[in-house]
């Protein structure tokens, strides 16, 4: 009897593991009508749509920017008012993002839009990403900011984004800040005066991600660039941007207060306070600055000066996308979304003043931008440009690997620029073996 | 025990106390503080005691659904977890051979895989489910008290296995003679018995559960369905954290769960005091 | 006849939280055992292929494994004493009959309460400023400093952190244990001009064994599988230095992309830790005495 048991039991479980281990590639192919929320697969929705031809599925919104979430919830509150048709935001704290997304998918419950980071972060979920080439809103896309893959258009830009040296106008002349020299002088006269020149914070990001694009962004083609340094056929220590970018660094170090004592918060805290002239940080900071009220100077930003560049660094962080596995009026629902989102007046508001984006969008207008906001949408305009080389990194070695080289950096006090660079070099090759 | 040695102790134990409580402090402080003055100075008192916060938070937080999901979810998920392992506990120890000792050693050793390297694989299989035998394992509350249960099964198996030596086996015999099954056995006369255990197993699962955010945060998507932790999702940004709000959040996620643990604590001693008059 | 009878109570009794840990814990795992064999990014609808033992291989090369590894276990040891030392120390305090004591187990009973991110930033908090203050007011500034930016501090940071967290925990089962043990026994022993010490190691220990092994182990793996604090303290930093196995796994897994290599971490470190516990509480259970 017990035998008998337990061989059922062994049975069922060969089985389960039989079918969820040997079943999981191949699934996506046959299963598609039910690789969607399951719940929603009501047969009414679709069968009313003669009735009603505007009626659309029932859909669902997972995105990784929390700040904006409640906004967007109020959002899709208001589309349903307007169109009847119903928008469920699910929602995930801090960086969570990425594997919550992995779950959901490997649960074949995948949200119908969702967001994805530009470069390797797109790449690795290309499968997953509905064409929109033929959609009416992609033709507004900003020059050069659709997310592609293959020749497709996949996702529509969030907004455009933008970091340098953002800097307090009273303490700081960037006439003062165009080269290494006199990048290095301002420090020193700042030291001199009892203030912190320039704070890096301890975030994988803000300490090394974004300040370490800039001698990437210069290189001729930075996407080949980074393809040879991860086959090993270049080293940073040879390049030349990369030994004036340590140049930097030393300077940075031996001048200004140790980045590893310092929060992303204090950074700003510092910053608001007047106690730090200069920040490397993006548009965004904005947002933090704003909760400090009145600061009693004004904030701008301008280019990170390696080897005299005049130019920020602008890109596109995170991209709205429409998951291909779900089922046709999904997608065809999405897509009504989307084109809401991004042609209506209401959509076309939030983004600028809720959401708080530069719009990467042509017809939308960008009135009413924060300071920092203004001189990166000042730039896009200009062209005075470069792009987020880092998007094609490696996945994750920023944070598992520069970041940690940055540390030892800053936290040992005789290795000067120049080891950074080996060690950069050491790490990098190690990560893509 | 001597006045002035019950003195010393009774300073040492609040001076421990104290220390153990400057973090409780922190968060309970900064809750009323807005971003320029927590940069200001942490460690100070608030300048005023509004909240402001509290309030804001638990309108964001939508704190009275989250908090009915969060004690259903916690409740049924601990009664069935207590029934369950009792019964099991019981039977592995009473059950003196080999099939016994390996349950009870592969519920223990699963005890040490990290959940993370679970988290995917159990996606599948509760994907598996949901279309093979089309029951809706995710995106319900049923779905995460089932998993809630499975996860917390061996620790609490392991637990009862430990204590259920200190009931004596002639009782058990003596019921049995008299006619009662395993089954009567067990619930008039073994359960009683394992009272103080039950609630510490209650206590800790009632903890874990109800602060988990993992778990919850993977299986729960829809809003309405949100339990407390997952709701505090808007205070946590990519970069920075709302403070005030996220502090606020959490006591108030913390709260419930005090005044939980202060009653059942009193059981534990008024069922201790009752059993050793017998 | 009573013997099938047995059996069928057995199965009665056992089947159903068996059935569900099975779906929910076990099935999970054999599956994470075969994927150790494959090669892929953990994302459903792309390319799974079979390598063998190539993980395998490769995890015995991966230096930063070996070390997390070994963090690890530093960190699981010094964790264990701190924690049984102050679980039981503060169960003890808090079952003598002190007029706080109420108060006091709910006061230790918090810190299990407080998690997350927010656990994270109060104590880096306390470690980065309130140190330095410490420091620089008393003079004391070789023991207060930023722990965290020291390798081997911020590992002491973690145990510090741990402990306060776990030692409650641990207390409430110490409790259970000592609540366990009949009044009438120790006051038989202080009739007899037992001291304190001995009534401690003579009858308190003696009886609270089960209670020592189920402390002991809970806190072994909770220290080995341990992620929030780490990830929520220093990130696994600075260089590294504190990065535990979970963490490590973690990233291989979801911040590479490497699924099959994570895996593979998982399972060999999981069947070292399951033999040196599973040897611990084999030594632990037979010293219990049965009443």
């Amino acid at each position: 009897m017990i035998k008998v048991k337990k061989g059922i039991g062994l049975l069922t479980v060969t089985a389960l593991i039989a079918a969820m281990v040997g079943c999981g590639s191949s699934n996506d192919g046959n299963s598609s009508p039910s690789a969607s929320s399951g719940s929603g697969s009501s047969p009414s929705a679709s069968n009313s749509s003669p009735a009603a031809p505007e009626k659309q599925k029932k859909i669902t919104i997972f995105q990784s920017k929390v700040e904006i979430a409640e906004s967007l919830e109020a959002l899709t509150k208001k589309y349903t008012e307007e169109t009847g048709n119903e928008v469920e935001v699910w929602g995930s704290a801090g960086d969570a993002y990425g594997t919550q997304l992995q779950a959901k998918l490997t649960a074949n419950q995948g949200p119908n839009i969702f967001s994805v980071g530009t470069g390797s972060e797109a790449e690795k979920l290309k499968s997953y990403l509905y064409d929109l080439s033929n959609e009416p809103y992609v033709s507004n896309i900003a020059p050069n900011v659709a997310l592609k893959l293959d020749g497709k258009v996949v996702g529509v830009p969030y907004g455009v984004e933008g970091f340098g040296l953002v800097y307090n106008k009273k303490l700081v002349d960037p006439k003062n800040v165009t080269d290494l020299a006199s990048f290095t002088a301002t420090l020193e006269k700042l030291k001199a005066d009892g203030k912190n020149g320039l704070s890096l914070s301890q975030e994988a990001y803000f300490l090394i991600g974004h300040i370490i694009n800039m001698p990437f962004a210069l290189q001729p083609d930075p996407k080949v660039f980074i393809e040879k340094l991860n086959k090993g056929e270049v080293k940073l220590a040879d390049t030349k941007e990369f030994q004036e970018f340590a140049k930097f660094m030393d300077a940075i170090k031996a001048n200004s207060g140790n980045p590893m004592e310092v929060k992303y918060d204090s950074q700003m805290g510092d910053f608001a306070t007047g106690k730090t002239a200069m920040v490397h940080q993006g548009n965004w900071s904005y947002g933090m600055l704003k909760d400090y009220g009145d600061l009693g100077f004004d904030v701008g930003m301008m280019p990170f000066p390696l080897a005299g560049n005049t130019k920020l660094s602008i890109g596109v962080a995170s991209n709205w996308v429409i998951n291909g596995k779900s089922d046709a009026d999904e997608i065809k629902a999405s897509s009504a979304f989307l084109n809401w989102l991004l042609t209506s007046d209401a959509g076309k508001n939030a983004i600028v003043n809720e959401f708080k984006f530069i719009p990467a969008m042509t017809n939308i207008e960008a009135d009413s931008l924060d300071p920092l906001s203004k001189d990166v949408f000042e730039a896009t305009k200009s062209g005075q440009t470069v792009s987020w080389a880092f998007n094609d990194f490696p996945p994750g070695i920023i944070v598992n690997d520069l970041a940690p080289a940055t540390q030892e950096f800053f936290l040992k006090k005789d290795m000067t620029g120049q080891q950074f660079l080996q060690k950069l070099d050491a790490v990098w090759a190690k990560a893509t073996k | 025990m001597k006045r002035s040695s019950k003195l010393i102790f009774e300073i040492l134990l609040a001076a421990i106390a104290l220390a153990f409580l400057s973090p409780v402090y922190i968060m309970v402080v900064n809750s009323f503080k807005n971003r320029a003055e927590l940069y200001e100075n942490a460690l100070a008192l608030p300048s005023s005691l509004s909240f402001q916060y509290y309030s804001k938070a638990m309108d964001k937080m939508n704190y009275l659904t989250a908090f009915g999901n969060s004690l259903f979810v916690t409740i049924v998920s601990v009664a069935i977890v207590v029934i369950l392992a009792s019964m099991t506990g019981w039977m592995l120890v009473r059950t003196d051979n080999k099939l016994s000792k390996i349950i009870f050693l592969t519920l223990v050793s699963t005890m040490l895989i990290p959940f993370q390297t679970l988290m995917m694989p159990l996606m599948q299989v509760m994907d598996w489910i949901r279309s093979n035998l089309h029951i809706p394992m995710l995106n319900t509350h049923g779905g995460l008290i089932y998993m809630n249960i499975g996860f917390h099964a061996s620790m609490a198996v392991f637990l009862y296995h430990g204590f259920i030596k200190s009931v004596p086996i002639a009782l058990e015999e003596a019921a049995t003679l008299d006619g009662c099954t395993k089954f009567g056995v067990f619930w008039r006369i073994v359960f009683p018995m394992l009272t103080t255990i039950t609630i510490t197993i209650a206590i800790l699962d009632v903890i874990a559960m109800w602060n988990d955010y993992l778990l919850p945060s993977l299986t729960l998507s829809d809003k309405g369905l949100r339990t407390i932790p997952l709701s505090t999702f808007y205070f946590f940004g990519e970069f920075t954290i709302v403070w005030n709000l996220a502090m606020a959040g959490l006591t108030l996620t913390i709260i419930p769960v005090v005044i939980f643990y202060f009653f059942a604590q009193k059981y534990i001693i008024k069922g201790i005091a009752a059993g050793a008059v017998k | 006849m009573s013997k099938k009878k047995d059996k069928a109570w057995f199965v009665l009794f056992t089947v159903p939280l068996l059935f569900v840990f099975t779906t929910v814990v076990i099935i999970p795992f054999i599956i994470g055992i075969v994927y150790s064999f494959v090669s892929w990014d953990g994302i459903p609808a792309n390319p799974k292929v079979f390598v063998g033992f190539d993980n395998y291989v490769k995890l015995i090369h991966d230096d930063r494994f070996l070390a997390s590894s070994w963090h690890t276990i530093k960190f699981t040891v010094l964790s264990l004493i701190a924690v049984n030392l102050f679980g039981l120390l503060l169960s003890l305090l808090v079952t003598s009959k002190l007029r706080v004591s109420n108060t006091a187990r709910t006061l230790f009973f918090m810190p299990n309460l407080i998690g997350g991110l927010i656990l994270g930033y109060i104590w880096q908090f306390i470690f980065t400023d309130a140190f330095k203050l410490i420091g620089q007011k008393t003079g004391l500034e070789n023991i207060f400093f930023n722990w965290l930016l020291d390798p081997q501090f911020a590992l002491y940071a973690m145990v510090i952190v741990f402990t306060w967290q776990m030692a409650g925990y641990t207390m409430i089962i110490y409790i259970a244990g000592l609540q366990g043990i009949p009044d009438d026994m120790i006051e038989a022993a202080k009739v007899d001009g037992a001291n304190m010490w001995h009534r401690l190691t003579k009858i308190i220990f003696p009886l609270l064994m089960p209670s020592f092994t189920i402390c002991l182990f809970l806190t072994l793996s909770g220290a080995f599988k341990m992620f929030d604090v780490n990830l929520s303290l220093t990130k696994g930093g600075p260089n590294n230095a504190t990065e535990m196995f979970a963490m490590n796994i973690f990233n291989e897994i979801f911040g590479y992309g490497h699924y099959g290599l994570g895996q593979a971490k998982a399972i060999v470190f999981f069947l070292i830790v399951a033999i040196l516990t599973l040897t611990q509480v084999a030594i632990t259970k037979r010293k219990e005495v049965q009443m």
